[in-house]
């Protein structure tokens, strides 16, 4: 692997806690020496954050697609019926 | 910029969350109408707070710790029920309900849909490569077999230069954006 992502991974393991722990100071030290070193580890924290919305947002169009397909299609009648009568009483 | 699509795998379909979804609407939603009939919602707000109801539901389940005491059935409905409670307590103060803790299911919207706008557009695969490790939690061996590498190693160097890249071009726009993640 290369060497920036060996640092993607070092960062990745300082930031999760996860790898060997001797490794884990090592990068330790080196994010408080280099200042570059530093930055890449904070972006690569909002990298994380980012994902974590897109996937939310992902589960959130997938969660519509079922629903939509749960009230517009046939092979659903049933369903469909059982939920409209709760609303109908 | 890296090429990402050497071996040209083909994404399967996350059909089996589709599937689990489907099921839990099935199970749990007739019963969440009923409970929200009875309180005077309608069915578009059940429809809206069931949705509400399953992210909360489907996060939970990929927390390590994570150990219901009942079924998914039984503990997605009581998700229902504080998302009903919260937000009646939203709408207006409702006493007694000192004892409903807050769900911590929305972390504050800091990422801007122009910066998520731009993601899609330029880098689809590399997100959805990141978010089926980093948000669905799936093991390297599933991402390989899902994205179509030839082995988890290769998935793995995948992902990271995914992370390089998306850190690059967060980075990269943040400029332009200006100081939207302080």
């Amino acid at each position: 692997m290369r060497t920036s992502l060996s640092e993607i991974e070092s960062i990745e393991n300082w930031l999760t806690g996860r790898g060997d722990q001797g490794d884990r100071l090592l990068t330790e030290a080196k994010i408080q020496l280099d200042t570059d070193l530093r930055a890449n580890a904070r972006w690569q924290e909002t990298t994380y954050r980012v994902v974590r919305q897109y996937g939310r947002e992902k589960l959130k169009e997938e969660i519509s697609k079922v629903d939509h397909r749960l009230f517009t299609s046939s092979r659903y009648r049933s369903f469909q019926a059982r939920i409209l009568s709760i609303f109908k009483k | 910029m890296l090429t990402l699509t050497q071996e040209k795998p083909r994404v399967q379909p996350t059909q089996s969350r589709e599937l689990r979804i489907t099921q839990w609407y099935q199970d749990v939603f007739p019963m969440a109408c009923a409970y929200l009939r009875k309180r005077g919602g309608d069915l578009e707000a059940a429809r809206e707070l069931f949705q509400e109801a399953l992210i909360i539901f489907y996060e939970k389940l990929l927390e390590d710790d994570f150990q219901p005491e009942m079924n998914d059935q039984a503990y997605l409905m009581g998700i229902v029920k504080k998302c009903w409670l919260r937000q009646r307590a939203r709408s207006k103060p409702v006493e007694g309900l000192e004892g409903v803790e807050p769900i911590q299911e929305n972390e504050p919207t800091l990422i801007p849909q122009k910066l998520m706008r731009y993601l899609k557009q330029s880098g689809r695969r590399c997100m959805d490569l990141l978010q089926s490790f980093y948000y669905e939690r799936i093991s390297m061996k599933e991402l390989s077999e899902r994205f179509g590498y030839k082995s988890e190693r290769s998935a793995t160097v995948q992902k990271y230069k995914c992370l390089e890249k998306v850190r690059d071009e967060i980075k990269q726009k943040s400029v332009s954006y200006e100081d939207f993640f302080e």
